[in-house]
Formats: C-alpha cells, structure tokens, sequence
C-alpha cells in the first residue's frame, strides 16, 4: 500500500514539475480544487446527512445501537462517534470523518433488520476500522489530486477548441494538445492508484475489524448475508428458462463477480470473504 | 421448521397458490395494499394441443359464462417471446385466485401442463402506513412458478430485461413469507418478467 501511495505521490509530483515547465498557467486553479475539496472534507459528517437522508439518532431513540458502537469505540480507543441511521430497506453502512473526534457512523434500517448483534457489530467495527486507520484523510489527498486533473483536462479541452480563435496565442496550439495528453494519460493513472488505494484500506479495515473482535467469520457471514439477500436475484427473464439453457453456461462464467455493484468501490466480495475466512482459521488454529 | 431446514412443502398447485389469499388479505387489513383484482397465466403457448387451440371458447364458460363459475372477465394477449397470456380481472380477490388456479388446472388436466410457466398478481403497495417502507403506488407483481409451486415478489423498474428493484424484492419476500405467502427459497429463481401485459 505504501508503494501505490509513494507511485501517487511521484506521479503528481512529476505532473506539476511538467505543467510548470511547460509554461502553463493552470496553476492557480489548484486553489479553488483545494477549497472544494476542504469543504467536503472538513464537513463530510453533515454532507452525508444530507445527502444520504441519514438522520441523526440519540442514545435514548436507538439505545442498542449506540451500546453496540460505544463497546467497539471503547476497544478503538476513540471517542463516541455521530451515530445516525438512513431509513431504506438497502442494506449497507458507512463511516465518515477526517479523525476519531469527528466521526460518523451511519446504517440503514435494512442492514439493521437483516443482520444478528453480531454481524451487525463486525460491520460498524469495519466501519469504525476506517475511521481509526485515517482513510478519509488518505482518500481526501488522492481524490484532490484526481480532481484536480479531471478539472485540467476540461479547462485544457475548452481551450484548444476557442483559445485559438482570437488569434492570441496560435503559436502556443502545440503545446497546450501536449499539456492535454499528458493530463489525460496522468488522469487515468491516478484513478488507477485511487481504486487500488481503496481496495488496500478496504482490505486493511477488514482485517483491522476483525482483530479488534477477534471475529473475522462474522463481517464474512455479514457480506455473504447481505450479498446473498441481494446480488442473487438474477438478472434473467423466466421465459428464457427452457429455452436458452445452452447459451447461458458462458455469459455467467463471464459476468462473474465484478459486476456486483453492491459495493462498488470495494473489491470483490468473494476475495474479502475468503480473506476473513482464512484469517479466521488462522486465529482458531493459531497458525500465522 | 424441522429440525433439517425442511419446511413442509405443498404437494399440489392450491395449497400452495391459495397462501396468496390469506397474505393479501392481511396486508389488506393493515392498509399496506389496495385492493387488487388483476392476475394473468403464462403458458408456451401450443397451437397443435386442441385445448390451447381453441382456449378463448374453453374458458369463456369455466371462467365466465358457465353455471357455478366466478364471472371472471380475461383477455388473451401474445407476447413477442412466443408467450401467451391469459389476464384476468375481478373485484374478488378469492374469486380471482381461484380462477387463476382454474386456468392452469385446465391446461394441465388437457396434457399441456408442461407449457406453464407462471402466475402474476399485481398489488399496489398504499405507502400510507407509518413505518411503511413501500413507496405509495408501488406496483408490485407477485409471481408463481408452477415448476417450484412457489411465489415470489418482482418489482420491475423498466422494460428490459434486469431492470428490477432488488432489495425492495428481497425486503418484500421476507415480508410476504411474515403473512403466510409460500416464497421460493432459493432468489436464484426469482426470475423476472419483462414487460408484463396488464
């Protein structure tokens, strides 16, 4: 994980030392980048409220669930989250946060109907597991750096289709395409290193989650309960069912399990159930 | 259930089909549904079969016309998969379900068993009560396969094929089977039907 860090790092730090040799004066909308990207992440906490419909919750309106997320702040060493719960029968759950002071922890009444105590309590620890590793911090810095290109790429687009037109600085045509393909090409690597940034954190909070609960089967029977609810109800219709028997062997070899779009960020479910699975085996049997 | 996961499974097509009366009627009473009145049968359809040949004029008197039966008015719709469909329309839901289970026994007791595939009731979710976790308005098809004797819910979000709300079907299967509804087991079969004519 440190490497896909260090690579982004590098890549930026080669970006900007290319965009400032080749004389572009992009430069000064780093700051305004800077500030949206401030906003969300200094107030990520209400920003999900509202976007997610979440809706605060006292200790007195949901006692047990703030009893769960109390015990597993306590092993965390972090002080007493938000809690709030999102009124959807979808189940999932997430946290937000740039530091323990300032966390939230939110679940969806369908997480809280379908899961057991504990099941639920793996989750919120995964969850919890974020905010104790500092991930909305590390993914704040990469999704700035992200952003930041995707603006480039459309003020740069814009400017070679009418920067041309007055005549001011046609000399310069060359080299603005030149500034725009490297931006694309920086672009697209950087949102390679993001997506393999989230899968380690992703992986790293499961695995954090389940030393802190000693418990690493009960976030694997959480995602294979939440996905078995979900993700099996076929995409098929049932008058093929007789029919096209023969062609269907393929496709769903194919299809396999990146399409699952429960978690899209995450990586796949399968490799995170086997990871807890092995895990699990090796706390039973002490193996390490 | 027994002490090997085996709920005791319903041999013949009614004792299974007629759970749906019972679960209508209590998400009736607790105002979650309207009342509902249309369900349709599907069935490859089979022009050398002399029943399914001429299956307009051998329901008209079971369903509608004849002495005794439940003056429920259908319609025939073809489907562009081969399909047809036998939809059916009336004020009581019992009758209704009825039937529908007259519709499939007929075709079965006339050698073409083989060609049904499934059963469709349409409900309306109201929305109105607290708590309710079904949008007002939401339509929902309950669907009964006669190859599993089992029902379960489908919530098409638009015409092609894999446009469904998956977790208001997963929320409302569980639901259903709270009210009595026999739910197929396995959501690997909740199979979809795109494009239902009524």
């Amino acid at each position: 994980m440190y490497f896909t860090m260090f690579m982004l790092g590098m890549l930026y730090a080669v970006f900007a030392l290319f965009l400032y040799s080749s004389g572009t004066a992009m430069i000064f909308i780093a700051p305004i980048i800077g500030i949206i990207v401030a906003v969300q992440y200094f107030m990520s906490d209400r920003l999900i409220l509202m976007s997610t419909g979440a809706k605060q919750v006292t200790a007195e309106q949901e006692p047990e669930l703030h009893r769960m997320i109390k015990t597993l702040a306590d092993r965390y060493e972090m002080p007493m989250p938000k809690v709030a719960v999102i009124d959807t029968a979808i189940p999932n759950a997430f946290a937000t946060g740039r530091n323990p002071k300032n966390a939230l922890v939110a679940v969806t009444k369908g997480i809280q109907e379908r899961l057991n105590e504990r099941e639920l309590s793996a989750v919120i620890g995964h969850e919890l597991a974020h905010v104790a590793n500092r991930d909305m911090k590390v993914l704040a810095i990469a999704n700035f750096l992200v952003t930041l290109t995707s603006f480039l790429m459309t003020m740069l687009f814009w400017n070679m289709l009418f920067g041309g037109m007055g005549g001011r600085r046609n000399n310069n045509g060359g080299g603005v395409m030149m500034v725009y393909l490297v931006t694309i090409i920086v672009y697209f690597i950087g949102q390679l290193l993001v997506l393999a940034l989230t899968r380690y954190r992703e992986y790293g909070a499961d695995h954090t989650g389940a030393e802190i609960s000693g418990d690493p089967g009960a976030l694997a029977d959480a995602l294979e309960k939440i996905s078995g609810t979900v993700a099996n109800i076929p995409d098929k219709d049932l008058r093929k069912l007789q029919t096209a028997n023969a062609f269907l062997i393929i496709p769903a070899a194919l299809k396999g399990e990146g399409s699952m779009n429960l978690f899209s960020t995450h990586p796949p479910l399968q490799e995170r159930v086997k990871r807890l699975r092995e895990l699990e085996q090796r706390m039973r049997y002490g193996l390490r | 259930m027994g002490f090997f996961g085996g709920d005791k499974t319903p041999k013949d097509d009614w004792s299974a089909m007629s759970t749906v009366i019972e679960a209508e009627a209590k998400l009736q009473t607790l105002g979650e549904i309207t009342p509902s009145r249309r369900a349709g049968v599907i069935y490859r359809n089979n022009e050398d079969n002399a029943f399914l040949g001429d299956i307009s004029n051998e329901l008209n008197p079971i369903l509608y016309s004849g002495q005794g039966s439940t003056k429920t008015a259908f319609e025939i719709h073809d489907d562009d998969r081969g399909m047809r469909w036998i939809v059916l329309e009336d004020g009581n839901f019992s009758d209704l379900v009825s039937s529908v289970y007259t519709v499939g026994n007929a075709i079965g007791a006339n050698g073409a068993g083989d060609s049904l595939l499934a059963a469709v009731f349409e409900l309306y979710f109201t929305g109105t009560v607290e708590d309710n976790t079904y949008r007002s308005g939401l339509r929902t098809y309950w669907i009964y396969r006669y190859d599993r004797k089992a029902f379960y819910p489908f919530v098409p979000t638009g015409e092609s094929e894999g446009e469904r709300d998956r977790p208001a079907e997963a929320r409302l299967g569980q639901d259903l089977r709270k009210h009595g509804l026999s739910i197929e087991k396995s959501l690997t079969e909740w199979m979809g039907l795109w494009g239902i004519p009524f």
